[in-house]
This record gives structure tokens, sequence and C-alpha cells, in this order.
């Protein structure tokens, strides 16, 4: 039966063809495809999305939505706050701030702003909300605790407490 | 009407328990799934087999989460049970979980492929006679480990007054989560061959290991990534 | 009943003509610069174009020396291990330019900024099923997704022959394996070869379990070249120690004592993902059983271990197979052949090689190239 080896060399023949158009067609649209299908990066890593931001003169406080890791993740629930930018911040911060926004302060965050941009961070977090944890000198160990500078922010992740 | 306010009080909580069971299944599964495939895939083909195993797997799951609320109770920890001694027992569990992996790995050298004269579960222990079903002993073990959705079911049982409430909650709430254990019974419809009962093998000595690692990363106290 | 054989003639077919070799490599000649000097976004700099006509004029070479010799995996080879070298070079050179060091801080993690190579693609799959999330900290735009088209462009072409013509990291091992004259350890376990799909079973359900890429975290051998993360506990130490270990006994020890490429047949969980996709790939290789004696050379001369005495009793080779060309090469009466599905074994296998490899090697220069011209790139900015 010659249908079978027809069938054989016009696969191979539009394998053939797919490699060629891949640089110039099939790699983009197979990328755009996947982008399609909606999926997020894990906002344990990306630290949710941005839903407030808070005016404090020169710089602002973004208050990004609370993460809540999938069950068997090993990380806390936790909410992430960026200052920025970090060259309006003053030496040491020390700021109350209202993270749920019914107008009362939630956390009160304290830490230095070195010169050095590679200088290690530290951060102590005053609870003023027991919906959220207190932290003392926190640094970078851990996902759902921690204080470090990307790009032009100081990003603090405070950890929630219990309900 | 105080004895029907009651049945509605108690029809509502223990919908309640369905329903977090139901929610928390994915989890679950997620969490026991490096023990369970493997295990399941050692075992023969055929649905009656995957049926017993299931069975005995999550009968003996259940005795763990039924050892756990009473223990708890009794110490009046189910509500809250502190960081440090949750991490401690965490480690306990992950360790034996690792060791009874290691020796069902081991024990299922003998596994049949097809269906054949034994029809007992791999069994861990030298006798055959008087050996644990190895489904039994990985379904208790995951019974006893404090998923995020267990210790939720647990302070939620805690609220309910009595003891004898709050095993009917978790025994609802694993009900629950157990309904979505059902569909691996399919896994019996893949055909074994030795090939596949010794990768089954070989991944649950990797996921042993991973255990043990973590299992002493915690009674150590060392920081695991997250804890 | 095995033939010893070293007794055997070796007869291979007279090389090709040269005019006819360049004919066939004529359509290689136009793609090769066309890919590395004159695609969209391809750099001006004199240095990016001597490094891509070099690359071009390298790969031009190995395939028109395929083509006069009738013989694959000698010339693949050179590519494979020429792309295994010169990826780390690019790549720590980068991050050293980028941020001083090789570990991944977890500023960057959390910018996103983590290169996303294609290994943890199958650990991706079920978290993303079930919840919709990359557990990955890259970016999905231009990082993830970039790679994941390309994944899936090569493997409609190739199957598992990503092992051998695009994969960055099986090329230092081969090169290993290359060095010594003969293999000090011969007698290799068959049952070795069920590992890489154990590492897969068990590291798709740990990433599901633990919701980050298990495999990434705890045993890749290839962090030891390219990134790890950068230690923030006991256990990220740990985990870095386990790296270099892997590395170090499956990249360099195992392939030099076995001339086999040992994490690639006895680890690599991608290449048993990959494996999958040889059921549809179009390509094979396949044995002729009436020219076949079964002298085993072909068994003995496979570096993934992908044929064994049954499946050469059966005609075909193992799913594991990365279509190097090793077996076809070796065979002293060419029973070992490629073959396009549903044609007639052994007629015209030649054309079924060429259809491959026009394949293969444009998808090759495309990305494989590219990286290669990286390093020479790189390599030019220290000389010159």
């Amino acid at each position: 039966m010659k249908l079978r080896p027809i069938l054989g060399y016009t696969a191979a023949g539009a394998t053939l063809l797919v490699a060629l158009l891949t640089p110039f067609l099939l790699m983009d649209s197979f990328s755009k495809g996947f982008i399609a299908l909606g999926m997020h990066v894990d906002e344990v890593y990306t630290g949710g999305p941005k839903v407030r931001t808070i005016p404090m003169g020169a710089y602002s406080i973004d208050v990004h939505r609370p993460v809540y890791p999938h069950m068997l993740q090993s990380e806390k629930p936790f909410v992430q706050l960026d200052w920025q930018p970090v060259s309006a911040l003053p030496q040491h911060i020390s700021d109350a701030v209202d993270i749920d926004g019914d107008g009362q302060p939630d956390v009160r965050v304290s830490f230095d702003v070195p010169r050095d941009p590679k200088a290690p961070l530290h951060v102590d977090v005053d609870s003023l909300n027991p919906r959220y944890e207190a932290v003392q000198h926190a640094g970078k160990e851990k996902y759902s605790r921690l204080i470090v500078r990307v790009d032009d922010a100081i990003l603090v992740r405070v950890p929630l407490g219990k309900p | 009407m105080a004895r029907e306010y009651l049945h509605m009080a108690a029809f509502v909580s223990y919908g309640e328990a369905l329903a977090l069971g139901l929610a928390s299944g994915p989890a679950c599964l997620a969490a026991c799934g490096p023990v369970l495939i493997p295990s399941l895939l050692t075992e023969r083909t055929g649905f009656r087999p995957h049926a017993r195993y299931l069975s005995a797997f999550l009968a003996a799951r259940l005795v763990g989460y039924m050892l756990f609320a009473v223990v708890a109770w009794e110490l009046g920890a189910l509500a809250s049970m502190l960081p440090a001694p949750r991490l401690l027992m965490m480690g306990v569990v992950y360790l034996l979980l690792a060791c009874v992996l290691l020796w069902y790995a081991y024990s299922a050298r003998r596994s049949c492929a097809q269906p054949c004269a034994d029809s007992k579960l791999v069994q861990i222990g030298e006798s055959r006679n008087r050996g644990v079903a190895g489904a039994a002993a990985l379904g208790l073990l995951t019974g006893l480990n404090l998923c995020p959705p267990f210790v939720v079911a647990g302070i939620r049982a805690a609220q309910l007054g009595s003891m004898a409430a709050a095993l009917v909650f978790f025994l609802v709430f694993f009900l629950g989560t157990s309904i979505w254990f059902v569909p691996f019974v399919g896994l019996g419809c893949i055909v074994r061959n030795q090939a596949i009962i010794t990768v089954a093998r070989m991944a649950m000595v990797l996921i042993a290991l991973y255990y043990l690692l973590i299992g002493i990363a915690m009674l150590l106290g060392k920081k695991t990534y997250g804890y | 009943m095995a033939t010893n054989a070293r007794t055997l003639t070796l007869t291979r077919p007279a090389p090709r003509g040269i005019l006819r070799s360049l004919l066939l490599t004529l359509p290689i000649l136009i793609w090769s610069p066309l890919m590395l000097l004159f695609s969209p976004g391809s750099s001006t700099k004199p240095v990016w174009l001597i490094s891509s006509a070099i690359t071009a004029l390298f790969m031009t070479a190995l395939f028109f020396m395929m083509m006069r010799t009738h013989s694959t995996y000698h010339w693949r080879r050179i590519f494979f291990v020429s792309l295994g070298i010169l990826f780390p070079i690019e790549f720590i050179h980068n991050l050293f330019v980028m941020r001083g060091s090789m570990g991944i801080p977890i500023e960057e993690m959390i910018a996103g900024r983590t290169p996303f190579c294609f290994m943890p693609i199958p650990l991706l799959i079920l978290p993303a099923a079930f919840t919709r999330t990359l557990v990955f900290p890259g970016s999905i735009i231009g990082g993830i997704a970039a790679m994941v088209g390309l994944w899936l462009a090569l493997t409609l072409v190739m199957g598992k022959g990503w092992c051998s013509y695009a994969c960055f990291f099986g090329g230092i091992e081969e090169g290993v394996a290359a060095i010594p004259p003969r293999a000090k350890i011969r007698k290799l376990d068959p049952r070795w070869r069920y590992v890489p799909w154990a590492v897969l079973l068990a590291m798709v359900l740990l990433s599901l379990a633990i919701f980050e890429p298990a495999y990434c975290m705890w045993l890749c051998p290839f962090k030891a070249v390219t990134e790890y993360v950068a230690a923030r506990s006991t256990i990220g130490l740990i985990q870095n120690v386990i790296f270099i270990l892997l590395f170090a006994g499956l990249v360099i020890a195992l392939p030099f004592l076995t001339k086999k490429r040992t994490q690639c047949a006895w680890f690599c969980p991608f290449g048993a993902f990959q494996s999958i996709f040889n059921k549809i790939s179009i390509f094979e290789m396949r044995i002729d059983k009436e020219r076949c004696k079964p002298c085993l050379v072909c068994q003995n001369a496979c570096p993934n271990l992908s044929l064994s005495k049954e499946s050469i009793a059966r005609g075909e080779t193992l799913l594991s197979c990365m279509k190097c060309g090793a077996c076809v090469d070796a065979c002293p009466r060419q029973a070992v052949v490629w073959h396009i599905k549903g044609t007639q074994i052994a007629w015209k296998p030649e054309r079924a090689r060429l259809m491959f490899l026009y394949a293969a090697w444009a998808m090759a220069i495309m990305f494989g190239g590219t990286i290669i011209a990286q390093g020479i790139a790189t390599i030019l900015h220290f000389v010159v």
C-alpha cells in the first residue's frame, strides 16, 4: 500500500517546513500562544499586583495585594510594600503604614537606607494590627519575610498573622 | 425546637466540613502524590488491586487523622499548635515517611507485574504473613502530615464544643478530601511491566531521600526554604 | 551469536564527490548567514559580525563533511561539544558582567530576571494545570514564553533529537567521553536506563507538592557551570554541594570512565520527557534485520545506551534514542539506517538522513549556532 510512504514523506517534508518557518513565524506564534494561556508567575516570587500607592512626599509606598501561597508551599502569607524611588529616601525610614486602607496604621516599618546599594538591608516591623506579624531584624532569608533592594525600590514583605 | 436547632447547627457544621474537604482535596492530592503514585505503580495491573490499595491507604489515613484529633483535643492543642512543636512533629513524620518509603521500595522488589497467585498488596517487613500492607503504613503517615487544610479543619473542629463532634467533623472533612482519590483506581489500567515497577521503586527512593533531608532539617531547626 | 567486531571489515560507502557534496550543502550555506548575520535584531558590531561569520563557516563546513563522508556522528559531535564549551563561557561571562557572581540573588528572582532554561518545562506542567501558576521566578514575556515556543518548535522537528542538536549542556559530557581511547568501565547494568524516568516522576510529583521546580532546586548538575540560587540557609548550601557532586560524577567522572553520556542516559529527567516525543517524531533509526548479524557494535557505539539485544532483535532502537547517528556510522554492515516512519526500512536511507539533517541542522544553526557565535564573541572581547 503506497499511502503510508506518501504520508511518511509528507510528514517529513512538513517537518522540514516547520524547521524553516520556526525562526520567522512559528517560534513567535508558539510564544504568543503560550502567553495567551493567561498564566502568571507564582506570586510568592513576584509579590502580587500593586493595589494602592501611599504618597509620602518625595517618595511613595506601593501596597501590594496580600499573597497567599498555595496550600503546600512552606511560605507564610505576606503583603509586600515598596518604597521608591530609593534616591529620594532619607537615611532612616520609620513609617506607619495603613496596609488595608481603613485609615488606621497597621504596621510601623523601620530600616536604614545605606548609600552603598550592595550593602545588606535589615528591617524591623512593629505590628499595630494583629493581622500582621511583627518582624525583628529580618534580612532576606525567606520569601514571606524580607527586605531587598530591587532596581530603584526597597521591597519589604510583612507576614500575615493568624486571621 | 431546641433539638431542631441543634440538628440544623450540626448539619451546617458538617456541611462546612464537607465543603472544606472538597475544596482541600486537590491540595491533599498534591501532598500525597509523591507517596501515593509511585507506590500505586508498584502494585499489579488491575482495578481490584488498586481499589484495595486505596482502601487501605485511605483507611489508615483516616486513622491518622482521628489519632491526631483525639490527642490534640486532649492536649487542648487542636485550636492552635505552636510552631516549634509542630515543626518537630512534622520532622518526625517526614523521617518516618522516608523510612517507610525506602522499606516499601525494597519490599516491592518481589512485586508481580501481572495478576499472580499472591493477591496481597506489597507488604513491608520480611515475613509475608506478618508484614504490614505498605499502603496502610504510608496512609497513616500521610494522615499525620500537618498540611494547612488539615490545620484549618482542626481549628474549626475545636470550636464545636465536644470531642465527639470534632471527630465527626474530621470524618466528614476526610470524606470530602477522599473523593478526589477515587479516580486513582484508574491507574490500574496502566499495564505494568518490570520497567514501570523499577521506575516507581527508584522514584520512591528519591522521594524518600528528599523527605529524609527535610525531616532532619526540621528536627535540627534549620531553615528550610520558607520555614 | 555475536561476532567479534574486530574481525569485521568496515565497509563504508566511498566519499561523495566534492561537487555533489557542495550542492547538497548549498541550502545550509544560504541558511547559516541568514540566521547568524542577517536575522532581525542581529548586532552590527564588528566582534559579532566576525564571530557570526566564523560560526556560519564552521556549521557549513561540518555539514559539508557530513555530506562528503556519509557519516553524521563525528561531525555532529564537534558542533555539540563546541556548544557545550562555549555556552557556559558566554553565560558565566554575562553573569559576572551583570551581577558579579554566578549565584542568583533573591532580588533577581523577585524581579523575574532568572534566566529560564528548558529543563523545568516538565516540572511546570502540573502546577500550571492545577492553578495556572508558573512556579519559576522568571518573566513570561521574552523569557519563559520564548523558551517554550522554541522548545515546542524544535521538539516537533526532532523529538528527542533535541538532546543531540539543541541541548547546550550535553556537549560537555560528550566531549569528556571522547577523551579516553577506550572505556575503563564496560559492563553497564541496563537498569540504570530507568533512572531518568524515576527522576522525572519524582521531580514532577515533588514540584506539584512543594510548588517549586524541584529538579532545579535539588538535582540539576549544570548549576555548577551556569547559575545557582545563592545559599541563604544550610539547606541552600546542601543544595549547592549536591549540584557540584552530581556534575563531577555524572558529567565528568562517569563519561570519562564509560565513554557514555551518563548524565543523559542515567539521570536527565528532561531527556526522559523528550523521549515521549520520539513517538510522534517522523524520523527514527531502524535496523534492517536481513543485513543485521547481531554483532552489537551499534549497541557499544551508542552514547546513550539506547540499543539493547532485545531492541536490536526487534529491529529498532529504544525510546531514548537521540538520533545522533553513532549507531548508523558504526554498523559494519550498514544495517542500522535512518528511517522515515511509514516507509520501507533501508529503502533509500540516505534520503531519510538528508531530510532529517536539513531540518535538524537548520534548527541547530538557529539555536546552537547563535550560542556558539555569542561564545566566540565573548572570547574575542578578551583577546582583542
